[in-house]
Parts: structure tokens; C-alpha cells; sequence
């Protein structure tokens, strides 16, 4: 093979085609073109693409830099799904025989075959300030220590390298595409949740506005997508949380949310009947009587009264005012049970790490030997 | 007959009782023991946890707890979002042991048994589309589909995030449509049936989750369906209860029957209307069942 990707003394190759959808916005044309390529069995969906075009279509156009999966510029979709085309081994799929579909990510505009209009991504992240805000302009002049337990809030937002994977799929944001969205959110709670950062409130009160964190639609898709384990939906959640301990809690989102804390403490159940007014609010929930009204017919609106309460009842009641006490609120609520650093996985041959110690969040570490 | 602790959620319990009832007599014919619990919540359904998430998972414990209390080790689930909740308190648990320690602590002190974290959380569609579930079904639905074009609608938390779920590709499942071909159905292909139904912030956000609401039905009907199939009751309740928003909202009357998974199995397997309750559904399902004959 006449290529730079050449294989290794002792691989193999393997032979595999994908069908790539070619796009030009200047003339919108479009067509679902396909590619045979021979490579060693190593390549990644980034090797591969470098093959077609070096070999054999040289206007293909595709983003990439790193080709280590911390650039993030390679997003774009194979079979619908978005991925890291640098982090997406082809063998399996070559050996299987099934010829993957490449597309360009969703929810942003196509220039040019697999090359999306990052702008509006970029757009969003500057919304939410993405910068530390210390509070202070002149340097102290003895540096800030932080916990590992204080950074442990936002291990996993620290991680995002801005790739747009999340965003592609957002379900959201295809409906509404003003939504700030996975991406932006997720580098919003990045600061929040800084001890260094003393501009979280205004923050909350940017991300609690109309296309803020309160339209997540809770699809999870992506968290499912994020080739780095950022979890951008938790994000919005410890996001939500932060605002509700804080008192930001204005947004029908928050109104609903704090709808069922208050059920489940009363009578254990949600209280579905009383949730569009306590959500939207006496005028709109009348607006939607004749709706309602017609739920009501097929037994879909349960009657306030007698209330449908849960046997020991006071139990859920207890358990609220005992957790209350012991001050696990907000995002640090929502981390519990994470091992911080359980993403490193460390093998016999890197040199084994058994017994190291956890570091959990709400739990001081153990001082370091030495 | 194997035993397992039935966890209904508010909706089984109040709106959607049809899919109570359904799951109910259902069941037997699928090697299934319904064990009600003493006492216990709701899950949250992911508004706990976004506000008072060391609530939420207190609240996730208990009912954890009093399963484990019971004599079982599966919670059996009937709700996307109930299944995703109870899994990742449940995960959160199973993973760190002073965690653990302390919200059992927190239970014993209100009066409710400890939980040393012996449950697993697993909805009726994984319990039916494999295994022993399966083979029972298959006898079960006797009466068939005939085959009836079904479009199957998953949701959102059942799939992901697979590594709190991950009882199949999230990408591309396969359970319903196993089942309803077990059932002597066709299953209908189409490609939001992955996706969201909106109903999250169907009341925070109506315009956007109609947005996400529409796309399943109008694929589904173009597709050819007679009707869908969804494992949960509040996708069931936004797809069928809010048909008639988007009939105001873009002038299509789609009039897509949806069954809870339940009813589909069910009225394969021959169950009554009493157990079925058809009635209580918003988008009639009769055109469905003229065409089953039943």
C-alpha cells in the first residue's frame, strides 16, 4: 500500500467500505457516496478517512488535529451516532462486514461534507461566561490550595474538550434550537461548582433563564454520546440542584421539580392533579381546563381529595428533615456514590494501582505518605 | 413461579391503572409473583433528584429496602423513569460503602429496615423479551396479533444511560420488537423510536416537547402502524393524552392508539377488558382491537 499509514511489522490488514455523505452548501448538492479501503487492522475511523483522502478523493473534507482524542475536533456521526472519529476502532466493524454510514453532526448547520458551523456551539459556550471569575482583580500573594474533595463536584465537566458529540444529539435542542444545551451547560457547572469562582449566583440566574437548564428534556442522549465521560445531563442536574439550594427556583422547571420533594414528603406519592398549578401557576392551569377536562373523562386526573397517601408516611417525612441536617445538598448530592478517579483504569503492565486509596466525594482523603 | 417485589410508581397507581391491572393479571402467565410491598414512594422521577438529590436517593433507598425486607432480590419496575431512578440509587450504593453505611444509618434511625444493597432493579420488558419470561410468553399469547403493524416506542430511560441500564444497544434495541413478534405482530421500523417523548417538561416547556412528541407519531404513521407500544406510562401518557395538543398545535389528527406493553402481551395472551381497561384511554383503541376481531 502506497500510504503513510503503513502496517506495522507483524499486522495485518483488513478490508472494509463506508458510504460517506458528500455535501457542498455553496451548491447544495448531496450524495451518499461509497469507499473501499484496504488498512492495517488498527486504523480508526480518522485513519481510514485519511486513506480516501489521500488515495482517493482529495476533496473530501473533515475536521482533525490531535488524532488523540483530546483536540476534539473529529466529531461526526457513524450510523446516526456521534463519535470521535480518532477514538473509533474499525476492525470489529470491518471483520462484521457492515458498511457504516458517515454523516456530519446534528443540530449544527453543514458547510462541507463531514465539516459542521461550529459557530453557533461556540456562541453558547461564550453565553455562559466560560471563564473563572475569582472575584478579585490583583493576585493574592499566597496561591489558593482546593481539595481533591472540593474538585470532585466537577471531575467529570473538567474533562470536556468541547467536541460537540452531546450536542449532535440532543433531542432538546432539535426542538428548540435556542437551547443552550449539553455543551455550554456543562462548562456553565465547570464554574459553578468552583470554590475559586464567586460569580455562581449570577451564573444560576443566566442558566435559569428561557433555553436554560430547566428545557433539558432529560433524553440522556448525551451522556451516551460523550467519547470523554463528561455526563453533561448530570451536569444540568447538579446545575438545577445548585439553583434550588441557592433559592433560583422562579422557572416552572424548578416549580415542578420542588412539586415533587414536597408530594413525596406529604404523601409519599406524586400529587399529579395539584402539579400544573404548583408548576404553571393557578391563571394557566385554569387556561387548560378543557384539556384537563378531558383527561378527567378517561380517569387520567385523580382527584385531590381523599389524597392518595403512602402507609407511613412520616417515615419519608423523617428521612427529609434528617438528610436536611446533614447537609448533602446541591451538586455534592448528586456525586455521591462517583469514584473520582475511577476512570483511570490502571493495568498490571502500566503498573498496578490496587490499593489505592478512593477518593470520594464528601469524604476528606487520606493524607498522602511521606 | 418466581417472586419479585412489584414496584407500580405513582402513575400504575393513580392515572395509568390500566397499566396496573394489565401488569397485574399478566404476570402468572409470564412466571411472574407480584409481591406488593408494605409501604413505599415515589422514585422522584428525576425531580427529586435534581433537587434535593440526597432525598432522592434516601427516598430510592427505602423502597430498596423494604423489597429487600420483603425476601427478594429484583424489584420489578413497570416505568422507564422509575427503572432509571431505582437503578441509579441503587448503582450509587452498590458502589461505595460508607455511602451506603450512612443512608442505611439514616433509615434504620425513621423506622424503616437497613439495605445492604442485595436488590436488582429490572423492568417487565427485560423480565418478558428473554429467558424463562420469554419462553412462558411466547405460550401465553395464544391468541396472537394477527399480524397487527406495531410500532414499538422505547423511550428515553430505559435505554440510556446504558451504563446505569444496559440490558441492550442503546442504539439498537431489540426486546420489543422480539416481543411483538413473539406475539404474532409485525413490528414496525422507524427511527425516533429511540428518542424522547417530551414529556419531561411537557409542562415547563410545551412548545418544545411537542416538538419532540410529534416526530414517533408521525413516523410511526407514516410507517404504516396500526399502533404503538411503549414500556412507559409517561411516555404512554404525553403520547396518547397530548395527541390532541398536537392536533391544535399543527392541524393533524393522527388518532395513533398507544398501548401500554403490558395491554400489547395482554391482549395477545387473551386478557379481559376489566383487566385491560381500554376505556381509560384518551386516543380510542377499538379501531386496533376491530381489527383483532377481539
Amino acid at each position: 500500500m502506497s500510504t503513510h499509514i503503513a502496517p506495522a511489522p507483524g499486522s495485518s490488514t483488513i478490508e472494509l467500505a463506508l458510504k460517506i455523505w458528500r455535501y457542498d452548501a455553496e451548491t447544495g448538492e448531496k450524495e451518499l457516496k461509497r469507499y473501499e479501503v484496504e488498512a492495517p487492522d488498527w486504523v480508526t475511523l480518522l485513519d481510514v478517512l485519511d486513506i480516501v483522502k489521500d488515495q482517493q478523493d482529495g476533496t473530501l473534507a473533515y475536521r482533525k488535529s490531535c488524532r488523540m482524542m483530546i483536540c476534539g475536533s473529529c466529531g461526526m456521526r457513524m450510523d446516526g451516532a456521534a463519535v470521535l472519529a480518532c477514538k473509533t476502532r474499525m476492525y470489529d466493524i470491518a471483520k462484521s462486514g457492515h458498511e457504516p454510514v458517515i454523516s456530519p453532526m446534528g443540530n449544527l448547520p453543514v458547510l462541507k461534507d463531514l465539516v459542521v458551523d461550529m459557530n453557533p456551539f461556540w456562541g453558547k459556550v461564550r453565553a455562559v461566561k466560560p471563564w473563572l471569575d475569582p472575584g478579585y482583580d490583583e493576585v493574592a500573594e499566597k496561591e489558593r490550595i482546593v481539595s481533591q474533595q472540593q474538585m470532585n463536584v466537577i471531575h467529570k465537566e473538567a474533562l470536556c474538550i468541547m467536541c460537540g458529540c452531546c450536542v449532535s444529539e440532543c433531542n432538546s435542542m432539535e426542538s428548540d434550537p435556542e437551547f443552550l444545551g449539553p455543551a455550554a451547560l456543562a462548562k456553565g457547572m465547570r464554574f459553578v461548582g468552583d470554590v475559586r469562582d464567586e460569580d455562581d449566583v449570577e451564573r444560576l440566574n443566566t442558566y435559569n433563564e428561557e433555553h436554560g437548564i430547566w428545557d433539558c428534556t432529560r433524553c440522556y442522549f448525551c451522556n451516551e454520546r460523550c467519547p470523554k465521560g463528561v455526563d453533561p445531563r448530570d451536569a444540568i442536574a447538579k446545575l438545577g440542584a445548585e439553583s434550588i439550594k441557592q433559592g433560583i427556583d422562579h422557572d416552572m422547571g424548578a416549580k415542578h421539580a420542588k412539586w415533587f420533594v414536597r408530594s413525596a414528603m406529604t404523601t409519599g406519592w406524586l400529587r399529579e392533579t395539584e402539579l400544573v398549578p404548583k408548576t404553571q401557576g393557578v391563571i394557566s392551569a385554569i387556561k387548560q381546563t378543557k384539556f384537563a377536562l378531558g383527561l378527567a373523562k378517561r380517569g387520567k386526573v385523580p382527584p385531590p381529595f381523599p389524597p392518595h397517601v403512602a402507609e407511613r408516611v412520616g417515615e419519608a417525612r423523617a428521612l427529609y428533615n434528617l438528610v436536611k441536617e446533614q447537609g448533602r445538598e446541591g451538586a455534592l448530592g448528586i456525586v455521591q456514590g462517583e469514584h473520582a478517579l475511577g476512570r483511570i483504569e490502571f493495568t498490571e503492565e502500566a503498573g498496578a494501582r490496587e490499593n489505592a486509596p478512593e477518593i470520594q466525594p464528601g469524604v476528606e482523603p487520606p493524607p498522602a505518605e511521606g | 413461579m418466581r417472586k419479585v417485589a412489584y414496584y407500580k410508581g405513582c402513575l400504575a397507581s393513580l392515572s395509568a391503572k390500566e397499566l396496573d391491572s394489565s401488569t397485574q393479571a399478566l404476570a402468572p402467565k409470564v412466571g411472574l409473583e407480584l409481591v406488593e410491598l408494605e409501604t413505599v414512594t415515589c422514585c422522584g422521577a428525576g425531580d427529586i433528584h435534581e433537587a434535593e438529590p440526597d432525598y432522592y436517593l434516601h427516598l430510592n433507598a427505602r423502597i430498596l429496602a423494604y423489597a429487600e425486607a420483603a425476601g427478594c432480590d429484583t424489584l420489578l419496575t413497570v416505568c422507564n423513569v422509575c427503572t432509571l431512578n431505582l437503578r441509579q440509587a441503587n448503582w450509587q450504593l452498590k458502589n461505595d460503602d460508607a455511602l451506603r453505611q450512612r443512608v442505611s444509618d439514616n433509615l434504620e434511625r425513621v423506622g424503616v429496615p437497613p439495605y445492604s444493597a442485595n436488590v436488582e432493579v429490572r423492568h417487565l420488558l427485560w423480565e418478558i423479551a428473554e429467558g424463562e419470561g420469554y419462553e412462558l410468553l411466547k405460550q401465553s399469547a395464544h391468541k396472537g396479533l394477527k399480524g397487527l403493524k406495531v410500532a414499538p416506542f422505547y423511550g428515553c430511560q430505559i435505554l440510556r444511560p446504558s451504563k446505569l441500564l444496559g440490558f441492550e444497544d442503546p442504539d439498537r434495541p431489540w426486546s420489543l420488537e422480539r416481543i411483538i413478534e413473539a406475539c404474532g405482530g409485525e413490528a414496525i421500523d422507524y427511527p425516533a423510536k429511540i428518542k424522547c417523548c417530551g414529556f419531561p417538561i411537557i409542562q415547563a416547556r410545551e412548545e418544545t416537547a411537542l416538538g419532540e412528541l410529534i416526530q414517533p407519531i408521525e413516523q410511526a404513521k407514516e410507517a404504516g402502524a396500526d399502533a404503538l407500544v411503549t414500556p412507559c406510562p409517561l411516555c404512554h401518557l404525553s403520547l396518547d393524552a397530548w395527541q390532541s395538543k398536537l392536533k391544535a398545535a399543527t392541524g393533524q389528527d393522527f388518532q395513533m392508539p398507544i398501548l401500554h406493553l403490558s395491554q400489547l402481551v395482554g391482549v395477545a395472551a387473551g386478557l379481559e377488558e376489566s383487566e385491560l381497561k381500554f376505556k381509560r384511554h384518551v386516543v380510542p383503541v377499538a379501531p386496533v382491537l376491530e381489527k383483532l376481531e377481539v
